[in-house]
């Protein structure tokens, strides 16, 4: 049985979602560099695997699989003893209904802003807007209030315990914050106290910190 | 015991979504219309049921439940045993499914979207459509349909040969494309058109483009031919 190979990129955004969610699963995996820099991720043999040319992808001893969210689901189904997905109808029911809002409530504006001052962080020589992180910041605001009425009343998301829901908010959650400091952010403002009571705790997952510089192979836990 | 939908009673967005996978599954509803244009979703009372102040939102028996792909799924797993199969259940094809359901949310959905507010929404309300605007969504999407063209033309639906959730999800955008002048999805490839006639002509989607988002009881004759063959 092979280790799982995870191909993409060390510091990559999405890379990053699925390993922090292999050890959260204590899953042993080699990490795999996909040379972006050079267009690898565009070569007509990339194609084949992940026709969208995006990274990354998994190849679980022979079963390939792209998408963060779909393999990170598909792994927590192997596992299903640590609870990252409910199984009982309705407590799945509002896992869905949480990672739904993940998705269309946090993501879009999230990934577009934490997109872009994550590169500035890093230097990266690609162009960034202003006007695109406020933007899309002032929109993650609005939606956060949302989040802070849902927190209020729950732990996580989806109900008391922890679920993949909360943890797909890794790692824009934490890019958008390099918009504010450690004390007043947008994920971290007084105004919201469970929103940052949520996002204290998730950041302080050990799966969270084992990659604060970068994906590397992980083979024993 | 009757499930109530709240939505909007047009066949575009969530709502519709929902109303295409209860006709799918052949469930009874009673559906409650939100008054959007004045505002009634983002009112105190509503945002009880969905905190984001959005439609659609569904009551199963005092169970609330919103985000459209959600309740579609809570719906697939408690209606597993009747109607189509809309959610794999093997481990790999499961996988499969979510790949699928996760191209659609990250390639079609935002792309799809974008045009129908640009050219479809914005006349609506007599407002100017930024050209350069339109053409960049319906040209990103021209592109990430280049590759559904790939997909489509190994197997017969985007999660593998069985129709699923992955392929509902993109009906109630998809049809608005051609009311924001694109017609991409019967232009692009032989491969995309045959799946796009397939998924549009189910009889579920039939049902709420001819009889409309409206409660629905198991005696309704146009509901009942909602139920598809698998």
């Amino acid at each position: 049985m092979a280790i799982l190979k995870l191909h993409g990129g060390k510091q990559a955004t999405c890379t990053r979602r699925v390993a922090t969610v292999l050890h959260e699963l204590q899953v042993p995996f080699e990490l795999i560099e996909v040379d972006v820099a050079n267009g690898a991720h565009k070569s007509p043999e990339y194609l084949k695997i992940q026709p969208f040319g995006q990274i990354p992808y998994i190849d679980d001893d022979g079963f390939l699989l792209y998408e963060t969210r779909a393999i990170c689901r598909y792994i927590a189904a192997k596992y299903p003893e640590y609870g990252l997905i409910p199984t009982e109808p309705k407590a799945n029911a509002l896992f869905e209904q949480a990672a739904s809002v993940e998705l269309t409530n946090f993501d879009p504006s999230a990934s577009k802003a934490g997109l872009q001052l994550w590169i500035r962080k890093m230097g990266y020589p690609f162009p960034t807007d202003d006007k695109i992180i406020a933007d899309n910041l002032e929109t993650l605001e609005k939606k956060l209030d949302a989040y802070e009425a849902i927190l209020s009343k729950q732990r996580y998301l989806a109900g008391e315990t922890i679920t993949l829901a909360d943890i797909f908010h890794l790692p824009y959650g934490v890019f958008v914050t390099y918009a504010g400091s450690e004390s007043d952010s947008v994920m971290n403002r007084a105004s919201r106290p469970n929103v940052a009571r949520w996002y204290k705790q998730l950041i302080s997952r050990p799966s969270w910190l084992a990659y604060l510089d970068g994906v590397t192979t992980t083979t024993a836990y | 015991m009757v499930l109530t939908l709240y939505g909007l009673a047009a066949p575009l967005g969530g709502t519709a979504t929902v109303a295409m996978t209860l006709a799918e599954k052949g469930i009874p509803y009673t559906f409650v219309s939100v008054d959007l244009q004045h505002g009634e979703h983002k009112q105190p009372e509503f945002r009880k049921k969905q905190p984001f102040g959005l439609v659609p939102a569904l009551d199963d028996d005092g169970f609330v439940l919103y985000e459209s792909r959600a309740i579609c799924r809570y719906l697939a797993e408690k209606y597993a045993g009747q109607g189509p199969t809309l959610i794999p259940t093997e481990l790999k094809a499961k996988a499969l499914f979510e790949q699928a359901a996760a191209v659609e949310f990250a390639n079609f959905e935002p792309h799809a979207r974008a045009a129908y507010n640009e050219g479809v929404l914005k006349p609506h309300f007599n407002l100017p459509i930024d050209a350069s605007a339109l053409n960049t969504c319906i040209s990103k999407l021209s592109d990430n349909l280049d590759v559904y063209e790939v997909i489509l033309g190994k197997q017969r639906f985007l999660a593998g040969d069985e129709f699923t959730l992955a392929d509902l999800f993109h009906v109630a955008f998809g049809t608005t494309l051609a009311e924001a002048g694109c017609d991409l999805m019967t232009s692009k490839g032989p491969n995309v058109k045959r799946w796009w006639k397939e998924v549009t002509s189910r009889p579920a989607w039939l049902s709420v483009l001819n009889s409309g988002i409206k409660t629905t009881m198991c005696e309704d004759d146009a509901f009942k031919s909602g139920v598809s063959e698998p």
